[in-house]
Formats: structure tokens, C-alpha cells, sequence
């Protein structure tokens, strides 16, 4: 089965895929933190004071990590 | 077409409200709060807060003002005598307003666009959500040359901490809509304050009724002096801003009576006598005949009051001005008044400050100790009986939001006292050169502490109250709880819970846990919990409502006057003939029995026809004349805190409110049936208003056996369910959180009332009851495996971990922060700390962390280093949230993370269900699906428990849940469980057996079941329906405890105790016995010795001493050491060589007789050569008899 064929199985069994992860994909170098009550995204320098550039706001969340973070199915 | 979850569509057929809960969830409402009724359950809290500064009294000033009114003026003098002061000249000074803004961003923060801040705020960052609190203070100098203009500073008290949607709260009557924007949950109903992050409750607490004298019989009374007996009257008098006072007269066997009262924690007696002399310059007839009121022939009574009046000749004080000039120089010093003030101006504030205070006026004073001296000797004389103090009919609530304010007040005293003692300071230490200045005063002012914010964060953190008058409370401490998130029915509960008190918790005695009558319809019966705070920590029933409202009560004694009630101020009132009548506590006329009663019907129908003039919250207490029973009267209540519950009145079908004093003397139907013609005046709104929340949330408890129902409240409260609809929001120490939460199918109306679809505490699981593989025997249940793999159970706690910089080891203290996060240069980019953390020194989310793992990086500015804070618990975690908290203002670099961490928990083996039945048990087995036994229709249970569990528990409403629950589910129906609304004719066997025939199935649930392991029929039907199961917070992950070796206890060398630290279970003295008795001596020598302190010592053989081991080196034949008795040997040497040669040298040889003095190897506990040695310190020797 040539890989082309492989593809279109694929897709007919799962209709509404998503889509593919591009190969040349890379993490952002700077973390942008998320607003707590905005929603704003930061990027904080180390030594930055830590509060919203958008709105003063004084608690911000880590997003998710773009690692793949994979554990073993049990 | 259209959405049928959009929110004008309001088609909703079904029975579990699907619709119309999913329309609220996506549309929650913009004008109103989620669920009302749950803001009505917390309204108590919220607006005594809010009493505080607003509609305290009917002209609707705050209590915080009328309280600083009572705190009044201070007075200072500079003791330099002039002409016309012979005191010198003085500072009189005081507060003029309080003021308490809403928590807002300091001024400093110039950046936030928010001004506002809110409560998810303060959780998130772990503070406290406050605002500022100031005072204005006014003073002025008055000299000889007359009096300065009065000056005026705003004073900073600090930040004071903010109950949560009160009238000072940022969150305030917000619609749910706007909840949600502002971080918090849509039914959020606030009521809590929040010190540190964590939701801190005031909670009720039980405290005498107040203006109601209660006659007591105390035997501790009679060891107070000399000629004490036990009989006493007691009144708790509260003021305007409601802090209390209580006032006891007591009975003397001399005819006497005095009166005792608190002030600053000292207790002060005086003569009644003399009072009531001081209060109204009153006669000795004036005393009589108030006492007698025409009793001329009661002898028992004439003799007293003789005695009373004689008595007080020997005094020799016969004016009100003598008696107010005596009391006056006795209490100058006590009470701390100006100066300048004369004795009989000193005798008349105490008199206002002490005695009787919820009574202005001098002559109602008097009138009530009359009246209460009255109802003492009748007590006396055995005509009525002694109240129960215990009793709800004589109990109100002391509410949180005036327990804050009385403690702010006299903080402020405490202040304004500490200003008046540092000026005496200066003045004594002459540095007070410019008292006249109004400078000087300024920075006195400024030198004293004003925190007041910070001392009320204090008591709402400890719950410990600091206070020099002691609030005439019986307790220090235990004020405040914590609001858990374990579940909604814990978190809810918080807030409907009411406490007698810590005081009465250390009593011996059990008379007042009981439950009593009085309390019906008040105070809830099944939920308590069981141990040692059952019967004082109970709850509130669902429909029992707290009165906050000061109440309009000034038409009330026109309105009885005009209606046939004798004027108080009458000439003659004829004591056997007359009942009292009283209002609040104030003496407010007089009227015969029957009249009395007569009142009592008119004000009612007032009341509840909506009468402007007669509140319906006022409480008519009328206490018919009985023989030997309590003391007759009529008593009107319309004062604030009292429990009052509605129900209706059948004259008129209105609806009535009644209160805990009234309801004794009231005929109170519980259903419409049991009405009784001419008796029944009331019948209950219904049977399950006497319920508390979580109690009516029991399906069926009818049915049940009534403990049965009380451990259902209890593990209600301990399941792992839905703390909370906005978790991603929250930082709580340790989360519970149930993944598969359903609702049930069988639930009673009030479910759906108080919202509780939004918290889901359970799920619906398939039960068999039936006895297979022996796995589900001892209270044991089987678990379907299937059943658990879809997601039965399934629960996940959330812990916070909160990491602070400042507090880290070798951060700099009180400078620029050295500490940072992230990960430093030395960190190699192949590190495994990189595979946890990022550059910024914060896990990633999502990550998997076990013991020891990183958590987080920081950097060591001046080591150069970077260092990780691990992660320390033995349960695998997932990284779930990282916060980056901020400063206050926003202006320092990230100092503090908080991370939380998800573990999920799956149902083990050994982890904790329960049924809603107080029916709880283990999971013993996670049993194969295909060796599950199944139904004709192929249906298999979820859970399998075994019918032992039934015969001695009498839990008949699980069955009936069961019953329905099979019912509901195959027809697809929400079935009612509400209690009482079956009976004998109407029997829900019947009601829900025809449902079950109609689907087809057997009318009494029973079905042919086949073993799962032969395929075989059983010879028994089966009874199997649908449960709602709980899973509790009880998992073996937290409790398992095992060890083989480990660490020990350095002193003992014994294993050390406690789960946390690795520890042994203790293997104590009742199972030594035990070991002993199976005459299993060697498990008893491995257990006891070898596996705990097993060790070996050097005993002497001669001696027998463990602590007398001398070594010796020994070169020779036998190269080595060799061991000795120290003082055998050398008693030995002593007795072989004479006195002369003992000065030889070389003479001293050890160890001449070999045999003398020899050590021997034996095993023995460490603790006994630990026990050897510390006796050895009290010079107690102890001897081993070695063979
Ligand atoms: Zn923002």
C-alpha cells in the first residue's frame, strides 16, 4: 500500500480530522502568560514586575506547555 | 428551528428539568443571582454585616455608629491647677465617624484599569479581601481662657476585612451573569470573609435570649458568699448596637438580694436594695407595695420584703442621691471617668452602664428588678418553677456581622484608652509641654496604634477573641471556622450551622445535648454530628429564618392600651389578678389572665393581616398562669437575632411567623389532617420544614431508621462531589472533585429548590442486594469492573502547592529580592530538571511529577546557583495550573507561584462508598463484568452489596429508592422522595410497584438473576433497583500504613508513630494481652523486642548493674578488649590490696580475680537502658539478676 493510499484510508475512516501538525513547528521562544482577568497575553521578563500590560491586573496563569506531553495508557 | 436551549424558549417537559438547568448554565441570568433560595439560607450573615453600616436602628444609621456613640467622649487632664480647674486643663476627645470604603487597588497603583477588586482576587493571591478603614477624631483643649475650636483628624485603622456580597462588597447584589465575569460561581452567595485565601465563616452561636429574666436554680450560686442560696434571675440586656450585658440578681437567705454584673471581666456585686434606691430616689412603700402589688396576706412574701427593706438600714443610706453618692466614690476607680466628675455623676453612668442597659429610661429600670425580684421570690417559694437555660425557648443567636461589629467598637475604645494613657505618660514623664497645642495631640495620635484592620484579620485567621471586657461571652476562642470546598453539601452547611458554645462542650454532663421540644421546627434533629460535639453543633432547619431587622414596635403599647391593657403606670396593680405584659423587655402595662390571651389572639390577627403597626416578626409570647409552671406574663419579642419560622395561621390561612418562645404555648398541627377543632391555632407550611437542608436531601428518611438518617448528614458532607462550578479559579489547600457526578434520579422537591443539579455529589449505580462470591460480606460491596472503568467513581484531588521566594531558604529578609525564578546557566541544557521546568523556572502544564521531581526552579543571585523546589508526595500528580501571583500594587517581581496539582484517584479496592442511607462500606473487589450475576433482561449490577446489611439497620427507605430509582429509570422520570408524603393507605411499595408492572417488571423489584460463574439460575429472586451512591473522601491512598523498618525514635530507639513520617501502627498493651493469651510467647518476643528496640548490653554478672561497663585495652595472649564492672572491680582491688598500698604506684592492677566482676551479653530493650540511666539520675539502681 503506497503511502498516498495510507492518507485517504485515513481520512475516510475520520472524517473530520485534524489537521496535520505542520513538521516545521516550533515553540514561541518567549512563554506569553494569560491574564487572569482579562485574558491578555504577556510575555513577563525575568525581573518584570508581574501584572497585566493590558489591564494592571496582578495574577497571571502559565499557559500549556506546546511540548507533547505523553504518558502511557494504562 | 428553534434552539431549544436558547432563553426565551421555556418548553421543559421533563421531569429532571434538563432543559430549563442547560438554558441556565449557558444563559445564567443577567438581573437576578442563580438560585435565590440559597441566597435566602446565607441572608442572616449578609445582613447583620450589613447592619453595621446601614438600617442599624430606624433612623438607618449603622450599628458602628451607634456604637461609637456609646464608647462616648474621653477626657484628658494636664493636673495644672488653675483657677476655676482644679484638674487643669483638659483634652476632650472622641470618634466622630467610622467610615469603611470597598476593597479597592491603593492609590499607589496607577496602571489597573480595574479599580475594583474582588473576592476571586483575593483567593487567587491569597490575601485577605479588605478595604480601609477610617476614622474621623475630634477634639478639643479646653483651658482657662475658655474652650479651643475643635479639631479634627481622619485617622488610617487599617485594612479591615470584608464579608463577601454585604453592602461594602464589590460583588453586592450582582447578577450571576456579572458573578461569572468577576471570577466567581453563578450561585455564589457570599456570607464569608476571606483572610489569607481561605473563606473564613463567623458562626452562629447560641446565646441566652435577651431581655427575658430567667429564673435560675444553680446550686454553684450558693458558694458565691455568705448566705447565697442557688436561686437566682438572670436577664441578658442588650444595647442599641448590640453589644450585651448581663445582669443577675440573687437570692440571699437573709432576705437580701443582690445584683451582680461584669465589668471588664470582674464581677461586682451590690445590694438591690441600694439600686433601686439610686435609679429612682424610691421609698421603702414604694418598694413595697411594687413587690407586694396587694398580696397583703402572702406572708412568704411580706416576711422577704421586710427583711429586704430592714436590711438595708444598716447602710444608713436613705436617699436615691445618698445611695448614687456611696456607689459613685466605691466605683470612681473602676470605671475610669474624668476627673472632674462628681460621686453622684459617676453613680448615675454606672448605673446607665451596667444595670438593665437595654432600658434607658431609670423608672422602666426600676420597674423590672422590681418585677424580676418578684419572679425570683416566686420561684423561691415554689409558686412557679426555674426556666431552662438549656431551652431554645429562651435562646437567640448571636450573629456574625454584630459579634464584628461589637469586637470593632471596642477596639476603638481600646484605642481612644491607650491615647489617654500615653498623654498621662508624657504628662508624668513631664514631656507633655505643649498639651494645649493641638499638635501635641496629633502626634500622640500618631505615636498610638490605630491597626484595627489588622486585629480583626487576627480574630477572623485564629478565631480567638481579644478582648478586655470579654463581650459577655463565655468563650475566648473558637469563633470562626473555615468555609471547606470539600462539596456543596459541606460548604452549604457551614453556613446553616449553630453552636452552643465551647463552653458547654467541656461539661460533663449530657443535659444539654438533648434534644428537646422546644427546638422543633428550629433547630434541625437529625443533623448533628455524632462524638464528642453532637446535640451542640446543630443546624438550622431549612425554613427557620434569624431576624435582622430592627423592628417598628413604638405603636404597640398604645395599640394595647386602647385594647384593655392597665397602664403601667397605674396606681394599684393587684398581683394575683394581674399578669405582666412586656415588650423588648420593658414593662409595658398590666392585664388579667384572660385578657392577656385576649391581647395575645388581637395582635396575632394584626400581625398577620398585614397591620403596619404590629410587625409580623413579632414574637407574642403569652405563658398562661399554671400551677408551678414558668412564671405567667405576656411577653412581645420584636427584637433582632431571635429564630422565627413561618407556618400558617388557620384563623385567616396567612402565613404567620412564629418564634422559639411563643411555639410552646402554641398548638401547631404538622399536617392539615391532624388540625384539631378549638385546639390546633397554626398548621406547619409542611411536615419536612423541621429539616435542615442536607437532612431533606436524605430521600425517603421516613422510612429509615432515625440514626440511620443522622449518619447520612454526616457523610453527606464527606463525599467527594462538586466543591465548585468555577475550580479553574480557585487555590483551596486539597480539592475533591468527582469526575462522573450525576443527578439522581430519585430526589426530593428541594433538590431542584436549592440548586443542587449545579453539584453533582453522586452517581446512580444498578444495586443488587444479594450475597455472592463472599466478597461482599462485613458491610463490603463489589464493584462492577466495567462499571468502574466507565468512570464510576472516578475522582480527582487537587492540592495547591505555594511556593514564596521571600520564605525560601537563603532569601534576603527586609532588602531587594536575591531570589528569582528560573533556571540558571549552570543548569545544562540536557538537564532532567529541563524536562519539568522551563526557562522561567515554572513546570510545565501538564506535566507528570512523582516524588522528588522538580517544581519548581530558582536562582541564587549571590551563590551564583540554581536550586528546585521538589515536589514531596508519594502520590503521582499532574502539573494543572501555574499562578504568577503579583504584590498587592503590583510593583515586584514574581515572588510567589502558586501550582496546583491533579491527582487523579480512580475507585480502588478499599476506598469508601455509601448509599444516602447511611449505609457505607469498601470496596472489596473490583469484579469481571462477565462473572457479574445478570437478569433475564441482561442487565448486570454496578454494585453489589450484601442483605446483612439490612435486618439491624432498618434502612427500609434504601430499599424504597431502590424501588423508585428502578422505576424512574425505566420510564425516565425524576421521581419525588420528599418524606412524609406517603402513608399506611397510600404506601409508595404500591405507587412505585405499579410503576415498575406497568414496564413490565416485577411489582416488588425482585428479579430471576443468573449466576455470572455457572449461567445457572438462582433458587432467590433478586432484589435490585437504582441507587444513588456516594463516594467519600475516605480512600485507602491516604490511609494505608505499612512499614518494615524505618525510622525510630532517637531517644527509645522505638518505631515512630504517625503515617506521614513512615511510621508503625502501635502495638499496644490490650494486644500484648492477646498474644499472651494465645501463648504465642514468640510472636510476642518478635513483635515487642526484635522488630522495635532490640539491643544488647553488658550486664554484671555480680552486681547486676546495665550501667557500669569499663573497658580495658588488653595487649598479650588475648589481643583485644577486654569489659569489667566498674564497681565490682574496683571494690574488689579495694578489698585485696590494704590501706598502705594503696599509695603504691604500679599497685592498681585490675582485674586480679578473673572471675569477679565479669560482663555478660544480654538483649534488652533500648528503653529499659534508657529507664536504667534516668533512674540512675535519681539514684535509684537498678539490679538484673543474671543466671
Ligand atoms: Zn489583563
Amino acid at each position: 500500500m503506497s503511502e498516498s493510499q495510507q492518507d485517504t484510508r485515513w481520512q475516510s475512516q475520520n472524517p473530520n480530522p485534524m489537521a496535520p501538525r505542520p513538521s516545521t513547528f516550533k515553540a514561541p521562544d518567549v512563554l506569553n502568560y494569560l491574564c487572569a482577568d482579562c485574558g491578555a497575553e504577556n510575555g513577563i521578563k525575568s525581573g518584570e514586575n508581574i501584572r497585566c500590560k493590558e489591564c494592571g491586573h496582578r495574577v497571571l496563569y502559565k499557559p500549556r506547555t506546546y511540548r507533547i506531553v505523553q504518558f502511557e495508557a494504562r | 428551528m428553534i434552539d431549544p436551549l436558547s432563553p426565551s424558549s421555556s418548553k421543559d417537559h421533563t421531569t429532571f428539568h434538563t432543559l430549563t438547568r442547560e438554558r441556565a448554565f449557558r444563559h445564567p441570568p443577567s438581573d437576578r443571582s442563580d438560585v435565590p433560595a440559597l441566597d435566602q439560607l446565607v441572608a442572616p450573615h449578609i445582613e447583620s454585616f450589613n447592619a453595621l453600616l446601614e438600617g442599624g436602628t430606624e433612623d438607618g444609621r449603622g450599628l458602628l455608629a451607634i456604637g461609637i456613640e456609646e464608647v462616648g467622649e474621653k477626657v484628658v487632664f494636664d493636673g495644672k491647677e488653675n483657677d476655676g480647674m482644679p484638674w487643669g486643663g483638659k483634652i476632650t476627645y472622641r470618634i466622630d465617624k467610622i467610615a469603611i470604603g470597598r476593597p479597592m487597588v491603593p492609590e499607589k497603583d496607577k496602571l489597573s484599569v480595574e479599580r475594583r477588586i474582588f473576592p476571586s482576587e483575593a483567593r487567587e493571591r491569597l490575601t485577605s479581601y479588605r478595604s480601609r478603614l477610617t476614622a474621623t477624631i475630634r477634639w478639643r483643649y479646653t483651658g482657662p481662657d475658655g474652650e479651643s475650636a475643635e479639631h479634627e483628624e481622619i485617622k488610617d485603622c487599617g485594612m479591615l476585612p470584608i464579608m463577601v456580597r454585604s453592602n461594602r462588597c464589590n460583588l453586592r447584589d450582582l447578577p450571576a451573569t456579572e458573578l461569572i465575569k468577576r471570577g466567581d460561581e453563578s450561585s455564589s452567595f457570599g456570607g464569608y470573609f476571606i483572610v489569607n485565601g481561605n473563606e473564613k465563616i463567623i458562626r452562629y452561636l447560641i446565646v441566652p435570649r435577651r431581655h427575658h429574666p430567667l429564673n435560675i436554680y444553680r446550686p454553684s450560686f450558693a458558694k458565691r458568699g455568705v448566705s447565697y442560696t442557688p436561686y437566682g434571675c438572670q436577664i441578658r440586656c442588650v444595647r442599641p448596637d448590640q453589644s450585651a450585658c448581663t445582669n443577675t440578681i440573687h437570692y440571699l437567705s437573709n432576705g437580701g438580694a443582690t445584683l451582680r454584673f461584669a465589668w471588664r471581666k470582674v464581677e461586682y456585686m451590690i445590694p438591690l436594695m441600694l439600686i433601686l434606691k439610686a435609679l429612682v430616689n424610691a421609698s421603702d412603700k414604694e418598694v413595697f407595695e411594687g413587690l407586694i402589688q396587694g398580696e397583703y396576706d402572702n406572708t412568704f412574701l411580706t416576711d422577704r420584703v421586710e427583711l429586704l427593706l430592714r436590711g438595708q438600714k444598716n447602710w444608713g443610706l436613705y436617699t436615691g442621691t445618698q445611695c448614687l453618692d456611696y456607689l459613685g466614690e466605691k466605683f470612681r476607680v473602676v470605671l475610669n471617668v474624668p476627673e472632674d466628675w462628681s460621686n453622684i455623676q459617676v453613680g448615675g453612668f454606672l448605673l446607665q452602664k451596667v444595670v438593665l442597659v437595654h432600658l434607658p429610661s431609670p423608672r422602666d429600670k426600676f420597674r423590672m428588678l422590681i418585677f424580676m425580684l418578684r419572679k425570683l421570690y416566686s420561684l423561691v417559694s415554689g409558686a412557679t418553677c426555674a426556666d431552662n437555660p438549656d431551652s431554645p425557648q429562651h435562646h437567640e443567636v448571636l450573629l456574625p456581622g454584630f459579634l464584628y461589629g461589637m469586637i470593632i467598637k471596642e477596639r476603638f475604645d481600646d484605642c481612644l484608652l491607650a491615647v489617654k494613657a500615653l498623654i498621662q505618660k508624657d504628662l508624668r514623664e513631664n514631656k507633655a509641654k505643649d498639651f494645649k497645642n493641638p499638635r501635641y495631640f496629633t502626634s500622640v495620635l500618631s505615636k498610638t496604634n490605630w491597626d484595627i484592620g489588622n486585629k480583626l484579620s487576627y480574630f477572623l485567621a485564629t478565631g480567638n477573641l481579644v478582648s478586655p471586657t470579654g463581650l459577655d461571652l463565655q468563650q475566648t476562642s473558637g469563633y470562626t471556622i473555615v468555609a471547606e470546598k470539600l462539596n456543596f453539601y459541606r460548604y452549604l452547611s457551614h453556613f446553616r450551622c449553630i453552636h452552643r458554645g465551647a463552653f458547654f462542650a467541656e461539661l460533663k454532663t449530657t443535659t444539654v445535648r438533648k434534644l428537646l421540644p422546644e427546638s422543633w421546627g428550629f433547630l434541625c434533629p437529625v443533623h448533628t454530628p455524632d462524638g464528642s460535639p453532637c446535640g451542640l453543633l446543630n443546624h438550622l432547619s431549612h425554613t427557620c429564618k434569624i431576624v435582622t431587622a430592627s423592628l417598628d414596635s413604638s405603636q404597640i403599647p398604645a395599640l394595647l392600651s386602647a385594647h384593655g391593657m392597665t397602664q403601667v403606670f397605674a396606681s394599684t396593680v393587684d398581683g394575683r389578678r394581674m399578669v405582666v405584659v412586656q415588650l423588648d423587655g420593658r414593662i409595658i402595662g398590666w392585664a388579667s389572665p384572660a385578657k392577656s390571651k385576649q391581647l395575645a389572639n388581637f395582635l396575632r390577627r394584626q400581625k398577620t393581616e398585614g397591620d403596619s403597626r404590629v410587625p409580623l416578626d413579632m414574637e407574642i409570647g403569652y405563658v398562661p398562669v399554671t400551677k408551678g409552671g414558668q412564671y405567667p406574663g405576656l411577653y412581645l419579642f420584636t427584637s433582632r437575632s431571635r429564630m422565627m419560622r413561618p407556618v400558617t395561621y388557620l384563623e385567616n390561612g396567612k402565613v404567620d411567623h412564629v418564634g422559639s418562645f411563643e411555639q410552646v404555648y402554641m398548638d401547631i398541627a404538622c399536617t392539615p389532617p391532624e388540625i384539631e377543632k378549638g385546639v390546633s391555632t397554626h398548621v406547619e407550611l409542611d411536615p419536612t420544614s423541621m429539616l435542615s437542608v442536607i437532612a431533606n436531601l436524605t430521600p425517603f428518611s421516613d422510612f429509615n431508621q432515625s440514626p440511620r438518617n443522622m449518619y447520612q448528614c454526616q457523610m453527606g458532607k464527606q463525599s467527594m462531589g462538586t466543591p465548585s462550578t468555577a475550580i479553574s479559579k480557585r487555590t483551596d489547600n486539597k480539592m475533591y472533585r468527582l469526575q462522573s457526578g450525576q443527578t439522581p434520579v430519585v430526589r426530593p422537591d428541594l433538590h431542584n429548590h436549592y440548586g443542587f443539579d449545579s453539584f453533582p455529589n453522586g452517581t446512580n449505580a444498578i444495586v443488587a442486594v444479594i450475597s455472592y462470591t463472599g466478597y461482599d460480606m462485613e458491610d463490603a460491596m463489589i464493584l462492577n469492573k466495567s462499571a468502574h472503568e466507565r468512570g464510576f467513581g472516578y475522582g480527582t484531588i487537587y492540592k495547591s502547592e505555594i511556593f514564596d521566594l521571600a520564605s525560601a531558604p537563603g532569601s534576603a529578609r527586609r532588602s531587594k529580592p536575591t531570589l528569582h525564578f528560573g533556571l540558571g546557566k549552570d543548569v545544562k541544557p540536557e538537564a532532567p530538571w529541563r524536562s519539568f521546568l522551563s526557562e522561567d523556572g515554572l513546570p510545565h502544564l501538564g506535566v507528570k511529577v512523582k516524588y522528588g521531581d522538580p517544581l519548581c526552579g530558582y536562582i541564587d543571585e549571590i551563590k551564583g546557583w540554581t536550586r528546585v523546589h521538589k515536589y514531596k508526595g508519594d502520590e503521582v500528580a499532574y502539573i494543572d495550573e501555574v499562578r504568577l501571583l503579583g504584590s498587592d500594587v503590583g510593583d515586584s517581581e514574581l515572588q510567589k507561584v502558586h501550582i496546583k496539582l491533579r491527582i487523579p484517584r480512580a475507585a480502588v479496592i478499599g476506598d469508601k462508598f455509601s448509599s444516602r442511607h447511611g449505609q457505607k462500606g469498601v470496596c472489596s473487589q473490583k469484579y469481571p463484568t462477565e462473572d457479574m450475576p445478570f437478569t433475564e433482561s441482561g442487565m448486570q449490577p454496578d454494585v453489589i452489596i450484601n442483605p446483612h446489611a439490612f435486618p439491624s439497620r432498618m434502612t427500609i427507605g434504601m430499599f424504597v429508592e431502590s424501588l423508585a430509582g428502578k422505576a424512574g429509570a425505566l420510564h425516565g422520570i425524576a421521581q419525588d422522595a420528599t418524606p412524609f408524603r406517603f402513608s399506611d393507605t397510600d404506601r409508595p411499595v404500591d405507587y412505585f410497584g405499579e410503576q415498575l408492572r406497568m414496564a413490565g417488571y416485577n411489582y416488588y423489584g425482585n428479579e430471576p438473576m443468573y449466576s455470572g460463574i455457572t449461567g445457572q439460575e438462582f433458587s432467590a429472586d433478586i432484589y435490585i433497583g437504582l441507587v444513588y451512591y456516594q463516594r467519600l473522601r475516605h480512600m485507602v491512598n491516604d490511609k494505608f500504613q505499612v512499614r518494615t523498618t524505618g525510622p525510630v525514635d532517637p531517644l527509645t530507639r522505638q518505631p515512630v508513630k504517625g503515617r506521614k513520617r513512615a511510621g508503625g501502627i502501635r502495638f499496644g498493651e490490650m494486644e500484648r494481652d492477646a498474644l499472651i493469651a494465645h501463648g504465642t510467647s514468640f510472636l510476642l518476643q518478635d513483635r515487642l523486642m526484635n522488630c522495635s528496640d532490640y539491643s544488647t548490653a553488658w550486664v554484671c554478672r555480680t552486681c547486676g548493674s546495665l550501667i557500669t561497663l569499663g573497658f580495658d585495652d588488653v595487649t598479650g595472649d588475648k589481643t583485644g578488649r577486654r569489659e569489667y564492672c566498674r564497681i565490682c572491680d574496683n571494690t574488689l582491688i579495694e578489698d585485696k590490696i590494704g590501706e598502705d598500698d594503696k599509695k603504691k604506684v604500679g599497685m592498681l592492677v585490675k582485674g586480679l580475680n578473673e572471675r569477679k566482676g565479669e560482663m555478660d551479653v544480654v538483649a534488652v530493650p533500648y528503653v529499659f537502658r534508657y529507664l536504667c540511666a534516668e533512674m540512675a539520675c535519681m539514684g535509684i539502681k537498678l539490679n538484673l539478676t543474671v543466671t
